[in-house]
């Protein structure tokens, strides 16, 4: 039986899915790696039947990306899983040595690192986040997805404890399956990167245009399921309080950064949309934003960022890290 | 690697839990018992420390019937997996004979086999209901809800899962019909008349199954739609989907006034009759001055009448 399982969930993405793969096999000693093809309609199913050495499982009828991810997680067999975007790229030798970490550490159930935002032309910048929180990160991890999902690696005991993927929450499902693994076992993070994002740049806008949607299922999700689960029931209503406050203010800062980004591609009526949503869910959060926002350090930066068009991403990533830098009250 | 896999979900009933696991061990030769213990806050965790050879899975926080069983698919390792209910029985040697009838037809999804009507004490009611299809291809006849399926008598094929995908958390309480729609939408389905199970029939006072049985059939209607849009229901000429949908929404309707009608009435029980009813007249409106509505329970009452 292999050591650990890399699920490679793919639709097609025939021309990245061999990058994704070879660098999957070449993440660790003892991997299995599991292509679970989303019922693509091209391609894909010829190179993956030609590549050697994978275990090839093909959905008929599409799952979505959680859907996938669970049926990736019934072919399995590691030990360790962990799962991998078609786009990106894990590390030479990452995967063995986060599972080292895990061996070290018996009680935790979920090893997280950082990740490589690198834009598509090949150029990369500082990893993602820019500081990894470890043992009990329940409350901080509620505010904000900030664990890569590429990077994670579960043991598979903690799988069955909490349930597999929800596939009615697409986009968000990774956060909350992590939500309900920190909600029971601490974790560890390690401060180095394990995988290369293929980040979405400004011409392929991938993402993005969903941000409104997802931020609605988020605060549905915060609210219905994640502040149901014991831990938070159990917890005092500042704690809840101050959760939700903060989960509010992350949305309205990501909502001003949609806005002025959609405005300054000319996307009128995204920038609107996003506008729109701010306003109506975070009156007061605006504010706070703005006061934050107007400190030297981020303006210098949008400014630097805002000179080429192609830098947006990269605008976007140092932006990202100054608000992870950001202490939080 | 194990030739079947029993998957059982369990929810604070460890008094019955044994009885379930006992018959399902008997059910075949070569079997993998998988207890998955949605979140019992009761001694089940005791009770299947004192089973053995069974694998026991302790999901943390409760996931429904649905979540469950797909956790027990993920600790699977056999070709075969059958869902067990805890308040259930298998029949000793039932699943190796579904198992050989799925080695023998390579294309087929699942088998289904014929249950033993039972009561809370396990006695047998002598009713034994078997699977009204004659086999092969049952994707229409699920579709139209003419086919019920229950997931006591069936084993299934586990690679079935890593086509279609796992079962659907959201449907709660349909999540069987609608995985065997799944399935049955790319393989056939084989059909046997022996008894495989024996089903604890809750009891009429016992409040489970009234009115949950008509929001049941409520939720069935509605995510017929969403069951329409698969692949093959959908390449399907506009008519016949319409008709499916008619015929799907009238037996409902007709089912729903026959429990109020034969099985509430008779009991005095005037509220679960009058849900029932409410949910069909809802359903199809036109239920009231149809005179084939009544055609069919007359029917039906006859048939029953009879048997007594």
């Amino acid at each position: 039986m292999p050591k650990a399982s890399i699920i490679i969930t793919t639709h097609n993405r025939p021309h990245l899915l061999p990058r994704a793969i070879a660098s999957a096999c070449a993440s660790g000693q003892d991997v299995e790696v599991i292509v679970v093809d989303d019922a693509s309609s091209d391609e894909t199913a010829s190179i993956c039947q030609s590549t050697r050495g994978i275990t090839y499982v093909r959905l008929d009828r599409n799952q979505g990306v959680a859907g996938a991810r669970n049926v990736g997680l019934v072919a399995s067999r590691g030990e360790y899983i962990s799962f991998l975007d078609d786009d990106d790229v894990r590390l030479r030798n990452s995967l063995d040595e986060q599972i080292e970490a895990l061996r070290q550490t018996p009680e935790a159930m979920l090893c997280y690192a950082k990740a490589i935002p690198g834009v598509a032309s090949g150029k990369k910048s500082e990893p993602y986040p820019s500081h990894c929180p470890q043992g009990d990160i329940f409350w901080k991890l509620l505010v904000r997805n900030f664990i890569p999902c590429g990077t994670v690696v579960v043991r598979r005991a903690c799988v069955s404890r909490v349930g597999l993927l929800d596939d009615s929450i697409p986009g968000i499902d990774d956060w909350d399956i992590w939500i309900r693994i920190v909600e029971l076992f601490p974790v560890i993070a390690m401060e180095m990167p394990v995988i290369i994002w293929r980040q979405s740049t400004p011409a392929s806008a991938q993402g993005s245009s969903r941000t409104v949607e997802l931020i609605a299922l988020g605060r549905r999700r915060f609210r219905d399921h994640w502040m149901k689960l014991p831990r938070a029931v159990n917890a005092t209503r500042a704690e809840r309080h101050e959760a939700w406050r903060a989960f509010s203010r992350n949305i309205a800062e990501h909502l001003t950064w949609e806005t002025l980004s959609a405005l300054r591609q000319g996307q009128a009526r995204r920038g609107l949309t996003s506008a729109q949503t701010l306003l109506r869910l975070h009156p007061g959060a605006l504010l706070s934003v703005l006061r934050r926002w107007t400190r030297a350090s981020t303006i210098i930066t949008l400014m630097t960022a805002g000179t080429g068009r192609n830098d947006l991403a990269n605008a976007k990533t140092r932006f990202k890290q100054i608000r992870s830098d950001a202490p939080r009250q | 690697m194990p030739r079947v896999s029993v998957i059982i979900p369990t929810h604070d009933r460890p008094q019955l839990l044994t009885r379930a696991v006992d018959s399902a061990r008997a059910s075949a030769v070569d079997v993998e018992i998988i207890v998955v213990d949605d979140a019992s806050s009761d001694g089940t965790a005791a009770a299947c420390a004192q089973l053995t050879g069974i694998k026991y899975v302790r999901a943390e926080r409760n996931q429904g019937v649905a979540g469950a069983r797909n956790i027990g698919i993920f600790e699977s390792t056999a070709k075969y997996v059958a869902f067990l209910d805890d308040d259930d029985l298998r029949l000793p040697g039932s699943l190796d004979m579904q198992a050989d009838l799925l080695d023998q037809h390579q294309n087929a999804g699942f088998v289904c086999g014929a249950m033993i009507m039972a009561d809370q004490d396990y006695q047998p009611s002598g009713e034994i209901v078997r699977a009204r299809h004659a086999g092969g291809d049952a994707f229409w006849e699920l579709l139209e809800l003419d086919f019920p399926v229950m997931p006591l008598c069936t084993l299934i094929r586990k690679d079935c899962f890593s086509k279609v995908g796992l079962l659907n958390r959201q449907v709660t309480s349909i999540d069987d019909w609608d995985i065997f729609t799944r399935i049955a939408e790319l393989y056939s389905v084989i059909v046997v008349d022996e008894p495989v199970g024996v089903y604890r029939q809750p009891t009429p006072f016992s409040g489970q199954g009234s009115s949950a049985r008509a929001i049941q059939l409520q939720l069935a209607t509605r995510h017929q739609l969403k069951l329409l849009r698969l692949p093959r229901a959908a390449a399907a000429p506009l008519k016949q989907r319409r008709e499916i949908r008619r015929r799907a929404i009238r037996r409902v309707s007709e089912n729903l006034v026959w429990n109020a009608g034969a099985k509430y009435l008779p009991q005095g029980r005037f509220s679960p009759a009058l849900a029932n009813v409410a949910v069909a007249l809802r359903l199809d409106p036109l239920i009231a001055v149809r005179p084939n509505g009544y055609k069919t329970v007359a029917k039906k009452l006859i048939e029953k009448m009879g048997v007594r």
